[in-house]
Protein backbone atom coordinates (compact mmCIF):
# COMPACT_ATOMS: atom_id res chain seq x y z
CA UNK A 1 0.00 0.00 0.00
CA UNK A 2 1.99 3.19 -1.08
CA UNK A 3 -1.07 5.57 -0.18
CA UNK A 4 0.61 7.45 2.85
CA UNK A 5 -0.61 10.54 4.71
CA UNK A 6 1.46 13.39 4.54
CA UNK A 7 2.66 15.84 7.30
CA UNK A 8 -0.18 18.42 8.27
CA UNK A 9 -3.21 17.31 5.54
CA UNK A 10 -5.03 14.80 6.32
CA UNK A 11 -6.00 11.75 3.90
CA UNK A 12 -3.89 13.12 1.30
CA UNK A 13 -2.92 10.34 -1.25
CA UNK A 14 1.14 10.42 -2.40
CA UNK A 15 1.91 8.89 -5.64
CA UNK A 16 5.28 8.28 -7.36
CA UNK A 17 4.34 9.51 -11.39
CA UNK A 18 8.27 8.97 -12.33
CA UNK A 19 8.19 4.95 -11.21
CA UNK A 20 8.41 2.83 -14.37
CA UNK A 21 6.36 0.68 -12.73
CA UNK A 22 3.55 3.66 -11.95
CA UNK A 23 -0.05 2.39 -13.43
CA UNK A 24 -2.47 4.96 -14.22
CA UNK A 25 -5.40 1.72 -14.44
CA UNK A 26 -4.28 0.45 -10.69
CA UNK A 27 -5.97 -0.15 -7.39
CA UNK A 28 -3.19 1.92 -5.74
CA UNK A 29 -4.92 5.52 -8.34
CA UNK A 30 -8.76 4.04 -7.52
CA UNK A 31 -7.86 4.43 -3.76
CA UNK A 32 -5.83 7.52 -4.18
CA UNK A 33 -8.86 9.05 -6.11
CA UNK A 34 -11.61 7.18 -3.54
CA UNK A 35 -9.70 9.38 -0.84
CA UNK A 36 -9.20 12.17 -2.18
CA UNK A 37 -9.87 14.65 -5.64
CA UNK A 38 -5.66 14.91 -5.71
CA UNK A 39 -2.59 13.32 -4.95
CA UNK A 40 0.60 14.48 -3.78
CA UNK A 41 3.38 13.60 -6.19
CA UNK A 42 7.35 13.49 -6.44
CA UNK A 43 6.82 17.06 -8.60
CA UNK A 44 3.40 19.16 -7.97
CA UNK A 45 0.09 17.70 -7.54
CA UNK A 46 -1.56 15.35 -9.19
CA UNK A 47 -5.78 15.74 -9.86
CA UNK A 48 -7.69 12.77 -10.04
CA UNK A 49 -11.61 13.37 -10.32
CA UNK A 50 -13.66 14.64 -12.85
CA UNK A 51 -15.37 17.55 -11.87
CA UNK A 52 -11.76 19.36 -10.82
CA UNK A 53 -9.95 18.36 -13.42
CA UNK A 54 -12.28 19.40 -15.57
CA UNK A 55 -12.23 23.03 -13.91
CA UNK A 56 -8.71 23.40 -13.25
CA UNK A 57 -8.27 22.22 -17.43
CA UNK A 58 -9.80 25.62 -17.99
CA UNK A 59 -8.48 27.84 -14.80
CA UNK A 60 -7.25 31.18 -16.03
CA UNK A 61 -4.79 30.20 -13.20
CA UNK A 62 -3.35 27.91 -14.52
CA UNK A 63 -0.58 27.92 -17.65
CA UNK A 64 0.46 25.35 -19.68
CA UNK A 65 3.51 23.34 -17.58
CA UNK A 66 5.26 21.70 -20.40
CA UNK A 67 7.03 25.25 -21.14
CA UNK A 68 10.37 24.17 -18.39
CA UNK A 69 10.49 20.64 -19.82
CA UNK A 70 13.85 20.95 -21.66
CA UNK A 71 15.03 23.06 -18.94
CA UNK A 72 13.74 20.77 -16.23
CA UNK A 73 16.31 18.30 -18.40
CA UNK A 74 18.83 19.96 -18.26
CA UNK A 75 18.75 21.02 -21.95
CA UNK A 76 18.77 25.12 -22.67
CA UNK A 77 19.54 25.55 -26.33
CA UNK A 78 19.50 23.60 -29.50
CA UNK A 79 17.27 23.41 -32.43
CA UNK A 80 14.37 21.58 -30.04
CA UNK A 81 15.10 23.96 -27.38
CA UNK A 82 14.35 26.69 -29.98
CA UNK A 83 11.50 25.11 -31.72
CA UNK A 84 9.94 24.20 -27.96
CA UNK A 85 9.94 27.40 -26.75
CA UNK A 86 8.15 29.07 -29.35
CA UNK A 87 5.69 26.66 -30.44
CA UNK A 88 1.58 26.92 -29.88
CA UNK A 89 1.66 24.25 -27.23
CA UNK A 90 3.83 26.38 -25.01
CA UNK A 91 2.49 29.98 -25.85
CA UNK A 92 0.51 31.98 -23.82
CA UNK A 93 -2.08 34.62 -24.36
CA UNK A 94 -1.84 36.70 -26.58
CA UNK A 95 0.93 35.36 -28.89
CA UNK A 96 -1.00 31.64 -28.40
CA UNK A 97 -4.30 33.41 -29.35
CA UNK A 98 -3.14 35.33 -32.56
CA UNK A 99 -1.04 31.73 -33.58
CA UNK A 100 -4.06 29.58 -33.15
CA UNK A 101 -6.99 32.33 -34.83
CA UNK A 102 -4.36 31.97 -37.96
CA UNK A 103 -4.33 28.13 -37.88
CA UNK A 104 -8.12 27.50 -37.03
CA UNK A 105 -9.46 28.15 -40.37
CA UNK A 106 -7.56 25.49 -41.57
CA UNK A 107 -8.52 22.67 -39.29
CA UNK A 108 -12.45 23.49 -39.64
CA UNK A 109 -14.70 20.36 -39.23
CA UNK A 110 -15.95 21.09 -42.49
CA UNK A 111 -13.14 20.86 -44.97
CA UNK A 112 -11.54 17.95 -42.98
CA UNK A 113 -15.17 15.88 -43.35
CA UNK A 114 -13.43 16.16 -47.36
CA UNK A 115 -10.73 13.60 -46.27
CA UNK A 116 -13.05 10.92 -45.28
CA UNK A 117 -13.48 8.88 -48.67
CA UNK A 118 -9.10 9.06 -48.55
CA UNK A 119 -9.55 7.83 -44.52
CA UNK A 120 -11.64 5.06 -46.07
CA UNK A 121 -9.14 4.24 -48.91
CA UNK A 122 -6.37 4.02 -46.42
CA UNK A 123 -7.56 1.91 -43.99
CA UNK A 124 -8.59 -0.85 -45.98
CA UNK A 125 -5.80 -0.67 -48.56
CA UNK A 126 -3.78 -1.57 -45.25
CA UNK A 127 -5.89 -4.20 -43.87
CA UNK A 128 -5.88 -5.67 -47.42
CA UNK A 129 -2.21 -6.40 -46.83
CA UNK A 130 -2.35 -8.59 -42.95
CA UNK A 131 -5.95 -9.94 -43.49
CA UNK A 132 -5.85 -13.34 -45.33
CA UNK A 133 -2.74 -14.05 -42.73
CA UNK A 134 -5.18 -14.28 -39.68
CA UNK A 135 -2.66 -12.14 -37.65
CA UNK A 136 -0.87 -8.95 -37.76
CA UNK A 137 1.53 -6.45 -35.64
CA UNK A 138 -1.45 -4.27 -35.09
CA UNK A 139 0.81 -1.01 -34.56
CA UNK A 140 3.12 -1.67 -37.42
CA UNK A 141 1.07 -3.13 -39.71
CA UNK A 142 -1.86 -0.68 -39.37
CA UNK A 143 -1.46 1.60 -36.47
CA UNK A 144 1.48 3.76 -37.27
CA UNK A 145 1.25 3.64 -41.03
CA UNK A 146 -2.36 4.99 -41.01
CA UNK A 147 -1.58 8.02 -38.49
CA UNK A 148 1.72 9.00 -40.34
CA UNK A 149 -0.13 8.71 -43.83
CA UNK A 150 -3.46 10.40 -42.57
CA UNK A 151 -1.26 13.86 -41.84
CA UNK A 152 0.58 13.18 -45.39
CA UNK A 153 -3.06 13.18 -47.18
CA UNK A 154 -3.96 16.20 -44.77
CA UNK A 155 -0.08 18.14 -45.75
CA UNK A 156 0.00 17.13 -48.94
CA UNK A 157 3.41 15.19 -49.02
CA UNK A 158 3.73 12.35 -51.20
CA UNK A 159 2.26 9.22 -49.38
CA UNK A 160 5.49 7.21 -50.16
CA UNK A 161 7.63 9.63 -47.89
CA UNK A 162 5.96 8.13 -44.77
CA UNK A 163 8.39 6.27 -43.20
CA UNK A 164 11.33 9.13 -43.10
CA UNK A 165 8.08 11.38 -41.38
CA UNK A 166 7.84 8.39 -38.65
CA UNK A 167 11.35 7.99 -38.49
CA UNK A 168 11.72 11.41 -37.83
CA UNK A 169 8.53 12.39 -35.69
CA UNK A 170 9.50 9.37 -33.49
CA UNK A 171 13.15 10.63 -32.75
CA UNK A 172 11.95 13.97 -32.12
CA UNK A 173 9.60 12.56 -29.45
CA UNK A 174 12.63 11.01 -27.51
CA UNK A 175 12.65 14.69 -26.71
CA UNK A 176 9.82 13.90 -23.78
CA UNK A 177 11.49 10.92 -22.89
CA UNK A 178 13.83 10.14 -20.00
CA UNK A 179 16.57 10.30 -21.84
CA UNK A 180 16.13 13.71 -23.36
CA UNK A 181 19.75 14.49 -22.36
CA UNK A 182 21.51 11.59 -24.14
CA UNK A 183 19.17 11.56 -27.08
CA UNK A 184 19.85 15.41 -27.68
CA UNK A 185 21.89 15.47 -30.63
CA UNK A 186 19.83 12.82 -32.33
CA UNK A 187 16.63 15.16 -31.29
CA UNK A 188 18.17 17.96 -32.85
CA UNK A 189 19.37 16.22 -36.05
CA UNK A 190 15.89 15.38 -36.79
CA UNK A 191 14.24 18.62 -36.26
CA UNK A 192 16.81 20.04 -38.35
CA UNK A 193 15.57 17.22 -41.43
CA UNK A 194 12.25 18.17 -40.23
CA UNK A 195 12.77 21.91 -41.03
CA UNK A 196 14.03 21.64 -44.38
CA UNK A 197 11.03 19.53 -45.50
CA UNK A 198 8.57 21.94 -44.00
CA UNK A 199 10.73 24.63 -45.73
CA UNK A 200 10.48 22.99 -49.07
CA UNK A 201 6.21 22.38 -48.75
CA UNK A 202 5.84 25.97 -47.59
CA UNK A 203 7.85 27.18 -50.56
CA UNK A 204 6.24 25.25 -53.25
CA UNK A 205 2.77 26.46 -51.70
CA UNK A 206 3.61 30.22 -51.80
CA UNK A 207 4.76 29.60 -55.19
CA UNK A 208 1.23 27.57 -56.54
CA UNK A 209 -1.15 27.87 -53.95
CA UNK A 210 -4.12 25.78 -54.13
CA UNK A 211 -7.13 24.31 -52.49
CA UNK A 212 -5.14 22.04 -50.20
CA UNK A 213 -4.34 22.05 -46.07
CA UNK A 214 -1.12 24.07 -45.88
CA UNK A 215 -1.99 26.63 -48.90
CA UNK A 216 -4.81 27.60 -46.66
CA UNK A 217 -2.13 28.19 -43.97
CA UNK A 218 0.49 30.02 -46.14
CA UNK A 219 -2.38 31.96 -47.50
CA UNK A 220 -4.31 32.48 -43.76
CA UNK A 221 -4.75 35.83 -42.93
CA UNK A 222 -6.87 37.75 -40.14
CA UNK A 223 -7.07 41.40 -39.28
CA UNK A 224 -4.01 42.14 -41.83
CA UNK A 225 -1.98 39.56 -40.39
CA UNK A 226 -0.14 36.57 -41.58
CA UNK A 227 1.83 33.77 -40.21
CA UNK A 228 5.55 34.62 -41.35
CA UNK A 229 7.98 31.62 -42.59
CA UNK A 230 9.00 30.52 -39.62
CA UNK A 231 5.75 30.99 -37.80
CA UNK A 232 4.60 28.79 -40.39
CA UNK A 233 7.75 26.30 -40.18
CA UNK A 234 7.64 26.24 -36.59
CA UNK A 235 3.47 25.12 -37.02
CA UNK A 236 4.24 22.26 -39.20
CA UNK A 237 6.96 20.41 -37.12
CA UNK A 238 4.20 20.72 -34.19
CA UNK A 239 1.54 19.46 -36.19
CA UNK A 240 3.99 16.63 -37.31
CA UNK A 241 5.22 15.62 -34.10
CA UNK A 242 1.59 16.32 -32.07
CA UNK A 243 -0.32 14.03 -34.87
CA UNK A 244 1.32 11.22 -35.70
CA UNK A 245 2.52 9.18 -32.09
CA UNK A 246 -0.61 10.69 -30.16
CA UNK A 247 -3.12 9.02 -33.25
CA UNK A 248 -0.64 5.83 -33.31
CA UNK A 249 -0.87 5.19 -29.92
CA UNK A 250 -4.78 5.98 -29.40
CA UNK A 251 -5.13 3.36 -32.19
CA UNK A 252 -3.07 0.62 -30.11
CA UNK A 253 -4.94 1.46 -27.06
CA UNK A 254 -8.33 1.23 -28.60
CA UNK A 255 -7.62 -2.29 -30.53
CA UNK A 256 -6.43 -2.97 -26.74
CA UNK A 257 -9.74 -2.14 -25.23
CA UNK A 258 -11.80 -3.33 -27.54
CA UNK A 259 -9.89 -7.11 -27.39
CA UNK A 260 -10.55 -6.48 -23.27
CA UNK A 261 -14.66 -5.88 -24.71
CA UNK A 262 -14.99 -8.39 -27.53
CA UNK A 263 -18.96 -7.85 -27.13
CA UNK A 264 -18.75 -3.86 -28.07
CA UNK A 265 -16.38 -4.67 -30.61
CA UNK A 266 -19.48 -7.13 -32.25
CA UNK A 267 -21.67 -4.32 -31.38
CA UNK A 268 -18.98 -1.94 -33.53
CA UNK A 269 -18.97 -4.12 -36.23
CA UNK A 270 -22.81 -4.43 -36.74
CA UNK A 271 -23.15 -0.53 -36.33
CA UNK A 272 -20.53 1.12 -38.11
CA UNK A 273 -22.26 4.37 -37.06
CA UNK A 274 -21.21 4.22 -33.76
CA UNK A 275 -17.42 4.98 -34.80
CA UNK A 276 -17.23 8.48 -33.73
CA UNK A 277 -19.16 7.14 -30.29
CA UNK A 278 -16.44 4.58 -30.07
CA UNK A 279 -13.21 7.05 -30.21
CA UNK A 280 -14.97 9.24 -27.73
CA UNK A 281 -15.55 5.70 -25.47
CA UNK A 282 -12.08 4.84 -25.97
CA UNK A 283 -10.29 8.06 -25.23
CA UNK A 284 -12.53 8.46 -21.94
CA UNK A 285 -11.27 5.18 -20.65
CA UNK A 286 -8.18 4.61 -22.04
CA UNK A 287 -6.19 8.00 -23.17
CA UNK A 288 -2.78 7.98 -24.66
CA UNK A 289 -2.23 11.38 -22.91
CA UNK A 290 -2.54 10.17 -19.66
CA UNK A 291 -1.69 13.85 -17.84
CA UNK A 292 -1.66 17.34 -19.24
CA UNK A 293 0.59 19.28 -17.08
CA UNK A 294 -0.37 22.96 -15.70
CA UNK A 295 1.63 25.91 -13.71
CA UNK A 296 0.28 27.81 -11.34
CA UNK A 297 1.03 31.87 -12.46
CA UNK A 298 -0.33 33.13 -9.06
CA UNK A 299 -1.15 32.06 -5.41
CA UNK A 300 -4.79 30.58 -5.55
CA UNK A 301 -7.26 28.40 -3.86
CA UNK A 302 -8.97 25.77 -4.71
CA UNK A 303 -11.21 23.75 -2.27
CA UNK A 304 -9.56 24.72 0.82
CA UNK A 305 -6.21 23.90 -0.47
CA UNK A 306 -3.17 26.71 -1.22
CA UNK A 307 -2.10 26.47 -4.40
CA UNK A 308 1.41 28.90 -4.78
CA UNK A 309 2.68 30.38 -7.22
CA UNK A 310 4.98 28.05 -9.82
CA UNK A 311 2.86 24.53 -8.32
CA UNK A 312 3.01 22.04 -11.05
CA UNK A 313 -0.47 20.64 -11.84
CA UNK A 314 -0.46 17.48 -13.23
CA UNK A 315 -4.25 16.85 -14.78
CA UNK A 316 -4.81 12.97 -14.83
CA UNK A 317 -7.28 12.20 -18.13
CA UNK A 318 -8.25 8.28 -17.58
CA UNK A 319 -8.62 8.76 -13.79
CA UNK A 320 -11.44 11.62 -14.44
CA UNK A 321 -12.60 9.96 -17.55
CA UNK A 322 -13.48 6.57 -15.42
CA UNK A 323 -14.22 8.56 -12.00
CA UNK A 324 -17.53 6.96 -10.19
CA UNK A 325 -18.66 10.13 -9.02
CA UNK A 326 -18.87 11.33 -12.70
CA UNK A 327 -19.43 7.73 -14.51
CA UNK A 328 -21.45 5.48 -11.94
CA UNK A 329 -21.02 3.28 -14.86
CA UNK A 330 -17.58 4.25 -15.75
CA UNK A 331 -16.96 0.71 -18.64
CA UNK A 332 -16.50 1.30 -22.00
CA UNK A 333 -20.44 1.28 -23.52
CA UNK A 334 -20.86 2.54 -27.32
CA UNK A 335 -24.35 3.12 -26.13
CA UNK A 336 -23.62 5.23 -22.69
CA UNK A 337 -24.87 8.69 -22.33
CA UNK A 338 -21.43 10.03 -20.78
CA UNK A 339 -19.99 13.16 -19.95
CA UNK A 340 -17.02 14.57 -22.59
CA UNK A 341 -13.39 13.18 -21.76
CA UNK A 342 -10.29 15.45 -21.10
CA UNK A 343 -8.12 12.79 -23.47
CA UNK A 344 -7.88 15.99 -25.89
CA UNK A 345 -6.97 18.47 -22.99
CA UNK A 346 -9.30 21.43 -22.52
CA UNK A 347 -8.85 25.09 -22.51
CA UNK A 348 -7.12 27.79 -24.57
CA UNK A 349 -4.50 24.80 -25.17
CA UNK A 350 -7.58 22.18 -26.65
CA UNK A 351 -6.30 19.71 -29.26
CA UNK A 352 -5.86 21.81 -32.44
CA UNK A 353 -6.25 18.46 -34.43
CA UNK A 354 -8.80 17.08 -32.84
CA UNK A 355 -11.22 17.10 -35.43
CA UNK A 356 -8.52 15.23 -37.73
CA UNK A 357 -8.06 12.61 -35.16
CA UNK A 358 -11.63 12.21 -34.41
CA UNK A 359 -12.65 11.99 -38.16
CA UNK A 360 -9.53 9.42 -38.52
CA UNK A 361 -10.39 7.01 -35.72
CA UNK A 362 -13.98 7.00 -36.61
CA UNK A 363 -13.55 5.50 -39.89
CA UNK A 364 -10.59 3.74 -38.79
CA UNK A 365 -12.43 1.36 -35.86
CA UNK A 366 -15.64 0.29 -37.50
CA UNK A 367 -13.93 -0.73 -40.60
CA UNK A 368 -11.14 -2.94 -38.36
CA UNK A 369 -14.24 -4.16 -36.71
CA UNK A 370 -16.65 -4.89 -39.85
CA UNK A 371 -13.43 -6.82 -41.39
CA UNK A 372 -11.49 -8.49 -38.11
CA UNK A 373 -13.41 -10.84 -35.85
CA UNK A 374 -12.19 -11.66 -32.07
CA UNK A 375 -8.91 -10.39 -32.13
CA UNK A 376 -6.79 -11.27 -29.76
CA UNK A 377 -3.65 -10.97 -28.23
CA UNK A 378 -0.82 -13.51 -29.02
CA UNK A 379 2.24 -12.35 -26.69
CA UNK A 380 5.27 -10.97 -27.21
CA UNK A 381 3.77 -6.94 -27.10
CA UNK A 382 5.65 -4.17 -25.38
CA UNK A 383 4.24 -1.08 -23.89
CA UNK A 384 5.42 2.66 -23.21
CA UNK A 385 5.41 3.53 -19.27
CA UNK A 386 1.77 5.23 -18.48
CA UNK A 387 3.55 8.54 -17.06
CA UNK A 388 2.86 11.60 -19.83
CA UNK A 389 2.19 9.87 -23.20
CA UNK A 390 1.24 5.81 -23.51
CA UNK A 391 0.52 3.17 -25.34
CA UNK A 392 1.54 0.01 -27.33
CA UNK A 393 5.17 0.16 -29.14
CA UNK A 394 4.34 -4.05 -30.07
CA UNK A 395 1.33 -5.04 -30.26
CA UNK A 396 0.90 -8.94 -32.12
CA UNK A 397 -2.64 -9.95 -32.75
CA UNK A 398 -4.32 -12.69 -34.16
CA UNK A 399 -7.98 -12.85 -35.27
CA UNK A 400 -10.48 -14.46 -38.27
CA UNK A 401 -10.92 -12.82 -41.20
CA UNK A 402 -14.34 -11.83 -42.19
CA UNK A 403 -14.29 -10.48 -45.47
CA UNK B 1 -27.60 42.41 -36.62
CA UNK B 2 -27.23 38.78 -36.45
CA UNK B 3 -27.69 36.60 -33.65
CA UNK B 4 -26.56 33.37 -31.95
CA UNK B 5 -27.30 31.47 -28.85
CA UNK B 6 -24.92 28.75 -27.04
CA UNK B 7 -26.11 25.57 -25.55
CA UNK B 8 -24.75 25.45 -22.49
CA UNK B 9 -25.44 22.00 -21.52
CA UNK B 10 -22.94 21.05 -24.22
CA UNK B 11 -20.72 24.10 -24.14
CA UNK B 12 -17.65 23.13 -21.19
CA UNK B 13 -15.99 26.73 -21.12
CA UNK B 14 -13.26 25.48 -23.30
CA UNK B 15 -12.78 29.59 -24.37
CA UNK B 16 -12.02 28.55 -28.04
CA UNK B 17 -15.11 30.66 -29.19
CA UNK B 18 -13.17 34.04 -26.93
CA UNK B 19 -9.76 33.36 -29.21
CA UNK B 20 -11.62 33.37 -32.31
CA UNK B 21 -14.16 35.87 -31.78
CA UNK B 22 -13.25 38.00 -28.50
CA UNK B 23 -15.62 40.61 -29.44
CA UNK B 24 -18.71 38.45 -28.90
CA UNK B 25 -16.97 35.98 -26.51
CA UNK B 26 -15.00 36.53 -23.56
CA UNK B 27 -14.31 34.10 -20.41
CA UNK B 28 -15.06 35.60 -16.71
CA UNK B 29 -12.46 35.23 -14.21
CA UNK B 30 -14.05 32.10 -12.72
CA UNK B 31 -13.39 30.93 -16.35
CA UNK B 32 -17.14 30.62 -17.56
CA UNK B 33 -18.60 31.63 -20.87
CA UNK B 34 -20.17 35.48 -21.35
CA UNK B 35 -21.25 36.31 -24.93
CA UNK B 36 -23.32 38.87 -26.85
CA UNK B 37 -26.32 37.22 -28.47
CA UNK B 38 -26.83 40.31 -30.68
CA UNK B 39 -23.35 41.55 -32.89
CA UNK B 40 -22.57 43.21 -35.91
CA UNK B 41 -22.96 41.89 -39.52
CA UNK B 42 -19.41 42.85 -39.72
CA UNK B 43 -18.24 40.46 -37.28
CA UNK B 44 -19.88 37.55 -38.93
CA UNK B 45 -16.74 36.13 -40.34
CA UNK B 46 -15.75 36.04 -36.79
CA UNK B 47 -18.25 34.31 -35.21
CA UNK B 48 -18.64 31.93 -38.12
CA UNK B 49 -14.64 30.72 -36.99
CA UNK B 50 -16.05 30.60 -33.16
CA UNK B 51 -18.59 28.43 -34.50
CA UNK B 52 -16.21 25.91 -36.69
CA UNK B 53 -13.97 26.56 -33.52
CA UNK B 54 -15.77 25.06 -30.85
CA UNK B 55 -14.43 21.92 -29.77
CA UNK B 56 -17.86 20.67 -28.51
CA UNK B 57 -19.78 22.47 -31.63
CA UNK B 58 -22.53 24.52 -28.83
CA UNK B 59 -22.78 27.65 -30.97
CA UNK B 60 -25.45 28.06 -33.53
CA UNK B 61 -26.65 31.20 -35.61
CA UNK B 62 -30.38 32.08 -34.66
CA UNK B 63 -32.34 33.23 -37.74
C1 LIG C 1 4.71 17.70 -22.88
C2 LIG C 1 5.16 17.77 -21.67
C3 LIG C 1 5.61 16.64 -20.81
C4 LIG C 1 5.70 15.30 -21.07
C5 LIG C 1 5.32 14.58 -22.33
C6 LIG C 1 6.21 14.68 -19.89
C7 LIG C 1 6.47 13.32 -19.79
C8 LIG C 1 6.99 12.75 -18.69
C9 LIG C 1 7.32 11.37 -18.60
C10 LIG C 1 7.17 10.36 -19.71
C11 LIG C 1 7.79 11.14 -17.35
C12 LIG C 1 8.14 9.83 -16.78
C13 LIG C 1 9.58 9.61 -16.64
C14 LIG C 1 9.79 8.23 -16.12
O1 LIG C 1 9.16 7.29 -16.60
O2 LIG C 1 10.63 8.11 -15.19
C15 LIG C 1 7.79 12.39 -16.66
C16 LIG C 1 8.22 12.56 -15.38
C17 LIG C 1 8.37 13.79 -14.80
N1 LIG C 1 7.92 14.99 -15.28
FE1 LIG C 1 7.08 15.31 -17.06
N2 LIG C 1 6.40 15.63 -18.94
C18 LIG C 1 6.06 16.84 -19.45
C19 LIG C 1 6.15 18.06 -18.85
C20 LIG C 1 6.69 18.25 -17.60
C21 LIG C 1 6.93 19.53 -17.00
C22 LIG C 1 6.63 20.84 -17.66
C23 LIG C 1 7.48 19.31 -15.78
C24 LIG C 1 7.95 20.28 -14.73
C25 LIG C 1 8.07 21.56 -14.86
C26 LIG C 1 7.57 17.89 -15.61
C27 LIG C 1 8.09 17.30 -14.51
C28 LIG C 1 8.32 15.96 -14.40
C29 LIG C 1 9.00 15.34 -13.30
C30 LIG C 1 9.62 16.06 -12.14
C31 LIG C 1 9.04 13.98 -13.54
C32 LIG C 1 9.68 12.94 -12.68
C33 LIG C 1 10.97 12.55 -13.33
C34 LIG C 1 12.14 12.56 -12.42
O3 LIG C 1 11.98 12.18 -11.26
O4 LIG C 1 13.20 12.98 -12.88
N3 LIG C 1 7.08 17.29 -16.72
N4 LIG C 1 7.28 13.36 -17.50
C1 LIG D 1 -5.56 10.82 -30.92
C2 LIG D 1 -4.80 11.79 -31.33
C3 LIG D 1 -4.48 13.00 -30.51
C4 LIG D 1 -4.47 13.18 -29.15
C5 LIG D 1 -4.81 12.15 -28.07
C6 LIG D 1 -4.09 14.55 -28.89
C7 LIG D 1 -4.01 15.10 -27.64
C8 LIG D 1 -3.70 16.43 -27.38
C9 LIG D 1 -3.70 17.04 -26.08
C10 LIG D 1 -4.04 16.33 -24.78
C11 LIG D 1 -3.36 18.34 -26.22
C12 LIG D 1 -3.27 19.40 -25.10
C13 LIG D 1 -1.94 19.40 -24.44
C14 LIG D 1 -1.92 20.33 -23.26
O1 LIG D 1 -2.87 21.04 -22.98
O2 LIG D 1 -0.88 20.36 -22.57
C15 LIG D 1 -3.11 18.57 -27.62
C16 LIG D 1 -2.71 19.76 -28.18
C17 LIG D 1 -2.39 19.92 -29.51
N1 LIG D 1 -2.58 18.98 -30.52
FE1 LIG D 1 -3.31 17.12 -30.32
N2 LIG D 1 -3.85 15.17 -30.08
C18 LIG D 1 -4.07 14.27 -31.09
C19 LIG D 1 -3.97 14.49 -32.45
C20 LIG D 1 -3.51 15.67 -33.01
C21 LIG D 1 -3.38 15.91 -34.43
C22 LIG D 1 -3.77 14.92 -35.52
C23 LIG D 1 -2.85 17.15 -34.56
C24 LIG D 1 -2.49 17.93 -35.81
C25 LIG D 1 -2.78 17.59 -37.03
C26 LIG D 1 -2.67 17.71 -33.24
C27 LIG D 1 -2.16 18.95 -32.96
C28 LIG D 1 -2.15 19.55 -31.71
C29 LIG D 1 -1.66 20.90 -31.46
C30 LIG D 1 -1.10 21.86 -32.49
C31 LIG D 1 -1.83 21.14 -30.08
C32 LIG D 1 -1.46 22.42 -29.31
C33 LIG D 1 -2.68 23.30 -29.19
C34 LIG D 1 -2.45 24.55 -28.36
O3 LIG D 1 -1.57 24.55 -27.48
O4 LIG D 1 -3.18 25.53 -28.59
N3 LIG D 1 -3.09 16.78 -32.32
N4 LIG D 1 -3.34 17.38 -28.31
S1 LIG E 1 -15.64 27.19 -27.57
FE1 LIG E 1 -17.55 26.08 -27.28
S2 LIG E 1 -17.27 24.98 -25.39
FE2 LIG E 1 -15.72 26.54 -25.46
S3 LIG E 1 -16.59 28.26 -24.33
FE3 LIG E 1 -17.00 28.57 -26.48
S4 LIG E 1 -19.01 27.65 -26.74
FE4 LIG E 1 -18.27 26.89 -24.84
Amino acid sequence: MSVETAPNQLNVPYLDISDPSFAMQSEELRNARETNWYAKTNYGIAVLRYEEVSKLLKSPKLIQGSAKWPAHNGVHGGLFFEWWTKNLLVLEGEDHHRIRRLLNPAFSPRLIKDLVPRFQALANELIDDFIDGGSCEFIGDFAEPYATRVLTILLGIPESQWPTIARLASTIGLALGVTFKQDLDKVDAAVAELYAYAEDLIKDRQANPGEDFVSRLVLASRDGDTLNDEELRNALVLLIFGGMDTTRNQLGLAMQSFMRNPKQWELLAQRPELGGKAVEEVMRINPTVTWVTREAVEDFTYQGLEIAEGTTVHLFTQASGTDPLAFPNPELDLLGEHPAHYGFGGGVHHCLGHFVARADMSEALPLLASRLANPHLTGGDEWLPDSGNTGPIRLPIGFTKRR
Amino acid sequence: MAQITVDRKLCDNHGQCAIAAPKVFSMNDEGILEFEETFDDALLDEVEEAIDVCPVQAIFVKD
